[in-house]
């Protein structure tokens, strides 16, 4: 995020695309719902009818994977009516002549053709967000998860270019982290392309300096990121180590991961429960979960936040660092790190960026009447970064690229006549080993389902709580059908979280061509009736309204 | 503004900026008015009217909650009237509330005694039952409310409006029969509660409490040794307070309730979902793995030692870079263990085994 | 959503029978407004909240002392579906029972018994064939020009009297008003003047004028005649009222179980807008729902917008953020009835017509005397003079309320105090909304007072606690006294009489106590106690 939460409050118009908010980051829309109670104009972007569309003055319900022609389309407007803000453009930016000659051809009305929202919509929002001087962009996966992910988030920063509105308190360009610790995750190195720190994994100096502060030589070879390491596991990767994750349920496409995996010679893996993954495991490692240990967590807004040992881990459960010092000392090497504070201490030694940080600071201070610390924080004495790009776009230059619409790797034919997306619910988190373990969670929702539009459910003679079959090229579930207004008619969606019915199995794994994320969030699939059928009790959709809610298309939705 | 923003406040002058509230600026300065309907996260209600104060050329006592500031106001948050009114409404209040105070405290702390006992109320003026409505039937797995300890202060019904935006519990019915209710009486399951439980947050007096099972059957909160953490669900970072039986489990302690810090301290400011609050009962689940196993000769499973296991992982890891080189080793970090376990992991896959091939799923 | 869609959620719930499962649903749906809230609003209301019940006998204090208990039994034992409910402003055709939402006067046993156990057949005897029923007023129409109401003479359809005063401009508008010295009639009394100027003043351009005709004090049932016989008067009154604090819309709150007055209403105003009186002025009728508390006028802004009728904390003002947000001018209906007399003959004409205090009143008078109904007297007179007009006393005068159930009780003693604001202020009561309830010696004063008390215990809120636990307390406390079951039971109430005038938000909670406050000042031997020279009074 270039802003911190707490600006949320204050902005005047949110545009959010790609975030079910309300389920996936509820506290983040708590605030959004905030701003829009003091008067803010919300507009929100997404194939389905959910929540926050119901306080939002526009829902732009596009046909799913087609943010690019929406968002050039707006684009196009802004650059049209001379709404963009040329001072910025020139002194803060390059390339947006190749941006400006690229949408050109991406009139609103064609748009329309493309993505299923109106031509007017499209230039409403595009004034309304070009002409808000307090305006942020809100998304999450909704934007990312496609094989155009990376094109997607071009797209949305040209327009944050164009307009300036970069740089300020409650405008800015907002990725909603899906996870506690993603952002921490990242900022440890724990990806192929970076040492901590965000330095590069090719950058001789930086390779130089760990090899000297690790004492040990490193490889100059680029590393495989995790949709590869999945696409060649058992051929390339012959063995892993897997902390805290549940590859088998969480990856895409994954009856052919399966496959692979049995390619795999040794694994190991380092859990609080038994998982999908545990069936491939050589040996498995019983990990303490967070409230067993200390450590840090950092969130969306680049806040480093504790994470403190309240209770001890069951029997032999161990917190993962120990696992891992432990096994880098079976291997050889004894880091002599005991204490989350020490590592902590080692990893900002090399990371500028974080410097300033350290346990201590985070124990005692408070800025803006918050705990943690926000990165960057270069010096002891730095009062961490509310949000960036402050006085000027971090890089030197804000860089303008012209994107072109690819469609999804998949689409509907005669066989798969749906597309499907995933997503959260409220109630379950990710893989569901921890909530569904949690016996609240469970009894609001118990199984797995589909959303499908009642035109296309009655097509195929599914009756709302239906059991049906829901089939991709790659592989098929059974789950229950609800009939729902909240999805368009030609799509359906299903939450991720059931290890019974996998939406996995169904999702196509074609990745992004930059960052090799998974097309999670459009495929093609058929549904069919199961043998049995009838309606269940206590089935609650995670989403606000039932069949009959209101909402677009309650009231245009005609037999025939 | 030109002319100071200057108000009397038990005789001295104070400064306040335009917008501030009586009860905002009187705790700037450490004044303590008691209240039990102000949230700030709320707008005020002015309807518990512990906080009303006298202010001079004014007949009545106005909330200081729902009063601003004024240049030139008089303001008394003491006096001879003002204390007969605390005295006077602690008693009255309490006529109408349960009079157990072991039950009451074992739903959550519930500051009406704790103010009856600060203000000197008189607690002999006799006790009407509940004529409140409760909800019996019922069945979400978290909120119970205990019409007995409401005081009909409404901060659940506003912040389930204002903050959390979901609407979905109500004042209903009027008079002394005025409760907190759903929308024809439906389980919360059934509305569009959205399981936050910021209404037990918010609540004063215990009357809204957690169901968990883990919690009711804990003992009361102020026994109960609170750890500020980070929530593990999404990337908001939430900041929580485990509340943690430090004698159960044989000395091990047991999380019995997740509650949130106060409003304007943590980025989260007060505020919790359903899975911060209430999905920690995980932690205590009987299928936890508890000790290291290994994979036996027979294809399955099976107890080991920690160092068992541990000399097999790293024979099993050391021996694939042997016969195949280090990038044949895949490193899969994860985004839900912390900062310094990322740290060691990407150290273990660079330094130890000599491979870039570190990820997690950091795109999810 | 639009906020104007909020406020049709009563009248939604109304078409669906009350709040009926599954109504707050539907009413939600089709308004935006979340369901809960939607559910909240129609709880409050008594006639949405109990679907169940279309008959409802009243067993208000005046009810109660003609005979609605024995009523109340009968339609029980018939079978009917029947409930009790608090005033329907009929005091002076006593017992009244509600069916649906027409009130039926003066009901007999034997009314009931003819309806044979169908609800729907019930009817009373005294019904007139032709037309609503209408209450004795009083008294005869010797002298016109004396007369502000003229409750009896003929209607005026010719608007000259908002002709007249459009002729005004603001200025000279606003100072006929403060030379008429009109008051307030719905019980505070505050001067007309400094509401129409305060409204005017504002920045803000959008106004409007609200009339409150949800008259439900015990006692007072004036609101209804004028209703039922000078449309008129009160129409051309809002009309003079919008032209001149620059509104555009009325609306008239009348309580729902007004369906005769509202009839009477609709007719004037179809009238009206036929012969094109009041152009560009836009009137809107909404019903109550059953709820006393809307009578206090933020009360009554809350439900015109489809709120719970929770009254606002002051300031603001209604006059300075009222409806919507907007500044608005609330009125009771006998002050804008004024207003085409005023404009017509003057503001000295006006206020000489009183003794003490401006204009003449529209006394209602209920209980021990010989002809209850409504007597158009000037501001002042004395209760004897009152019960004069009304044909006398029946029995020993004992006790009576000046200005309904929150004037508490007076002793016989202030039989010839004048029966105005500030006379009435001084003994520590009030006139209110001059609805005068007069007891004989034959009444048991503690159990007058109970059943006082329990008016405002069922009409409270429940807003603030104040109120809402105090009003209960109050009762329960009497009822201990009355019963033998505590003890000490009233040792307490004067704290609690107190607390209630000093925490309450509104009126209702302040002066709620003042029934058992004034009656154990002034007749301590009702309640077994020795009398004080001062009384616990507060």
């Amino acid at each position: 995020m270039t802003n911190s939460i707490g600006e949320i409050r204050d902005a005047d118009f949110l545009f959010v695309i790609g975030s079910n908010t309300s389920e996936a980051h509820p506290i983040i829309a708590m605030e959004m719902k905030r701003a829009v109670r003091r008067g803010a104009t919300m507009v929100v972007a997404d194939p389905r009818a959910i929540w926050m569309t119901t306080i939002a003055e526009k829902h732009l319900q596009l046909m799913p994977g087609t943010d690019v022609w929406l968002l050039n389309a707006m684009a196009h407007v802004i650059i049209e009516e001379g709404l963009t803000d040329d001072e910025f453009i020139a002194e803060q930016t390059e390339n947006f002549e190749a941006v400006r000659a690229k949408v050109r051809g991406y009139t609103p009305e064609e748009a329309e053709l493309v993505t299923g929202v109106p031509a007017d919509d499209i230039r409403w929002t595009a004034r309304r967000y070009a002409a808000t001087p307090r305006a942020g962009i809100y998304y999450t996966l909704g934007i990312t998860e496609h094989s155009h992910g990376t094109d997607n988030v071009y797209a949305l920063a040209n327009l944050v270019l164009m307009t300036g509105h970069l740089g300020k308190e409650s405008a800015g360009m907002n990725p909603l982290r899906g996870q506690n610790n993603v952002q921490g995750a990242n900022d440890a190195g724990a990806t192929p392309v970076f040492f901590p720190g965000y330095q590069s994994w090719d950058d001789e100096e930086v390779v130089a300096k760990y090899e000297q502060s690790w004492g040990a030589p490193l490889s100059r070879r680029p590393g495989l990121n995790l949709n590869e390491m999945m696409k060649k596991a058992g051929s390339v990767v012959k063995g892993m180590y897997v902390m805290g994750e549940d590859i088998l349920l969480s990856e895409p496409n994954v009856l052919a991961l399966e496959e692979r995996m049995n390619g795999v010679e040794f694994l190991v893996l380092q859990d609080a429960f038994i998982n999908e993954t545990a069936r491939f495991a050589d040996v498995v490692f019983p990990a303490a979960v967070f409230a067993e240990k200390e450590g840090t967590f950092t969130n969306s807004e680049r806040r480093v936040q504790r994470v403190r040992k309240a209770v001890e881990p069951p029997a032999e459960a161990r917190a993962d660092w120990e696992i891992v010092c432990e096994m880098a000392r079976r291997c050889g090497v004894d880091w002599q790190l005991n204490d989350p504070s020490q590592i902590y201490d080692e990893f900002v030694r090399d990371a500028p960026k974080f410097a300033g940080i350290s346990y201590q600071r985070l124990e005692t201070e408070i800025h803006d009447g918050k705990t943690g610390i926000q990165w960057p924080c270069p010096t002891p004495d730095h009062p961490g970064t509310k949000f960036l790009h402050q006085g000027g776009v971090l890089r030197g230059k804000g860089l303008f690229t012209a994107v072109d619409y690819r469609p999804s790797e998949e689409t509907c034919d005669i066989h798969y006549g749906l597309l499907l997306s995933t997503g959260r619910t409220l109630y379950h988190y990710n893989a569901a080993t921890q909530t569904r373990r949690e016996s609240g969670l469970d009894v609001k929702q118990p199984e797995a389902f589909v959303e499908i539009h009642p035109r296309d459910a009655r097509g195929r003679g599914i009756a709302d709580g239906d059991r049906v079959v829901v089939t991709s090229r790659r592989g098929s579930v059974t789950v229950r059908a609800v009939r729902s207004r909240q999805v368009r008619p030609g799509c359906v969606w299903m939450p991720l979280h059931f290890a019974e019915a996998r939406a996995n199995v169904l999702t196509n794994d074609a990745g992004d061509a930059v960052t090799g994320t998974a097309e999670y969030k459009v495929c093609a699939v058929e549904i069919t009736r199961a043998e049995e059928g009838s309606a269940v009790e206590g089935l609650f959709p995670g989403a606000y309204f039932g069949l009959d809610g209101p909402g677009p298309g309650a009231e245009v939705e005609s037999e025939g | 503004m030109s002319e100071r923003n200057l108000i009397t406040l038990n005789g001295q002058d104070v400064e306040f900026t335009a917008g501030e509230t009586v009860l905002e600026v009187a705790a700037r300065h450490g004044l303590e008015i008691p209240t039990l309907c102000h949230d700030p996260r709320l707008d005020p209600a002015g309807a518990c009217r512990t906080c009303l104060v006298e202010i001079e050329g004014w007949r009545r006592m106005p909330p200081s909650c729902a009063t601003k500031a004024m240049p030139g106001m008089v303001v008394s948050t003491e006096s001879e009237r003002i204390a007969r009114h605390r005295e006077t409404l602690l008693s009255l209040y309490l006529t109408d509330h349960t009079q157990d105070r072991t039950e009451a405290e074992s739903y959550g702390p519930d500051q009406l005694f704790e103010m009856a006992d600060r203000y000197g109320a008189e607690q002999d003026w006799g006790a009407m039952e509940t004529v409140r409505a409760a909800r019996p039937g019922d069945r979400n797995p978290y909120v119970h409310f205990h019409p007995e300890s409401c005081i009909v202060c409404a901060r659940c019904v506003r912040y389930c409006e204002e903050v959390e935006g979901v609407s979905a519990i109500t004042l209903a019915g009027r008079g002394s029969k005025t409760t907190i209710a759903t929308v024809d009486e439906l389980s919360l399951l059934d509305t569009t509660c959205e399981m936050c439980g910021g209404c037990i947050d918010v609540c004063p007096t215990g009357a809204m409490a957690e169901k968990m099972p883990i919690t009711r059957t804990a003992r009361p909160e102020r026994e109960l040794e609170k750890v500020r953490s980070t929530c593990n669900y999404c990337g908001v970072g939430c900041q929580v307070d485990l509340n943690v039986d430090t004698a159960a489990n044989d000395g091990a302690g047991r999380v019995v309730k997740v509650t949130s810090p106060p409003a304007g301290t943590t980025t989260n400011d007060g505020n919790l979902c359903v899975k911060g609050r209430f999905a920690y009962d995980f932690v205590e689940h009987p299928e936890r793995i508890q000790v290291p196993l290994v994979r036996g000769a027979d294809g399955e499973l099976r107890a080991a030692s920690w160092d068992e296991a541990l000399e097999r992982a790293a024979a099993g890891l050391l021996g694939v870079k042997e016969r195949h080189g280090a990038d044949s080793l895949g490193f899969i970090s994860s985004s839900r263990c912390t900062m310094e376990e990322n740290y060691l992991m990407q150290k273990l896959s660079r330094g130890v085994f000599g491979t870039n091939n570190i990820h997690q799923c950091a795109a999810t | 959503m639009s906020e104007k869609r909020r406020a049709e959620i009563p009248e939604r719930l109304e078409r669906e029978g009350g709040l009926t499962p599954g109504a707050a649903r539907r009413v939600a749906r089709a308004t935006g407004v979340p369901e809960a809230e939607v559910y909240g609003v129609g709880s409050f209301f008594h006639l949405l909240a109990d679907h169940e019940h279309p008959v409802r006998v009243c067993t208000g204090l005046s009810c109660r002392l003609a005979g609605a208990d024995g009523v109340l039994a009968t339609a029980r034992a018939a079978g009917l579906p029947v409930t009790e409910c608090t005033c329907l402003a009929a005091c002076d055709e006593a017992p009244a029972v509600l069916k649906e939402r027409s009130v039926l006067p003066s009901v007999r046993p034997e009314d009931v018994e003819r309806a044979a156990g169908d609800w729907q057949r019930l009817t009373a005897s005294t019904l007139p064939q032709d037309g609503p029923w209408r209450g004795t007023v009083g008294p005869p129409r010797t002298d016109p020009d004396q007369l502000v109401f003229d409750l009896l003479g003929p209607q005026d359809l010719s608007g000259s009297a908002y002709e007249k005063a459009l002729g005004l401009d603001l200025a000279e508008m606003l100072e006929l008003l403060e030379t008429s010295g009109l008051q307030g009639r719905g019980g505070a009394g505050f001067p007309a003047h400094i509401k129409w100027r305060t409204v005017s003043e504002q920045e803000e351009t959008e106004r409007y004028v609200v009339l409150n005709a949800d008259e439900g004090e015990p006692g007072t049932f004036k609101d209804r005649e004028l209703l039922l016989r000078r449309p008129d008067l009160v129409i051309e009154g809002l009309a003079i009222a919008a032209a001149t604090v620059g509104a555009r819309d009325v609306f008239l709150y009348l309580r729902g179980e007004f369906a005769d007055p509202w009839q009477s209403l609709e007719r004037h105003l179809a009238e009206a807008e036929e012969r094109d009186l009041f152009s560009g002025i836009q009137f809107h009728l909404h019903a109550g729902q059953g709820a006393y508390i809307c009578g206090e006028e933020s009360a009554l802004l809350e439900a015109l917008e489809g709120r719970r009728g929770m009254p606002r904390l002051r300031p603001p003002f209604p006059a300075q953020v009222g409806l919507w947000g907007k500044p608005t001018l609330v009125h009771n209906v006998e002050t804008i009835a004024c207003l085409p007399a005023i404009v017509h003959r003057g503001g000295t004409w006006f206020r000489e017509l009183g003794r003490d205090e401006a204009g003449t009143s529209l006394y209602c008078i209920s209980g021990h005397v010989k002809e209850p109904g409504v007597y158009e007297l000037p501001l002042g007179v004395t209760l004897d003079e009152l019960v004069e007009a009304a044909g006398g006393y029946v029995g020993t005068l004992l006790a009576f309320s000046p200005g309904g159930a929150s004037s508490g009780f007076l002793p016989a003693s202030e039989r010839t105090r004048p029966l105005s604001f500030g006379a009435l202020a001084k003994a520590g009561s009030m006139l209110g909304s001059s609805g005068v309830v007069v007891l004989n010696d034959t009444v048991d004063l503690a159990w007058a007072v109970r059943e006082q008390l329990r008016f405002f215990e069922e009409e409270s809120c429940g807003q603030c606690a104040p109120c809402r636990i105090g009003t209960r307390y109050l009762r329960e406390s009497v009822d201990h006294h009355r019963h033998g079951t505590a003890a000490e039971p009233l040792g307490k109430v004067a704290d609690a009489a107190w607390q209630m005038n000093e925490g309450s938000i509104c009126g209702l909670g302040q002066a709620a106590a003042l029934p058992l406050t004034s009656a154990l000042k002034h007749f301590p031997e009702a309640f077994g106690l020795e009398p004080t020279s001062d009384g616990d009074a507060p």
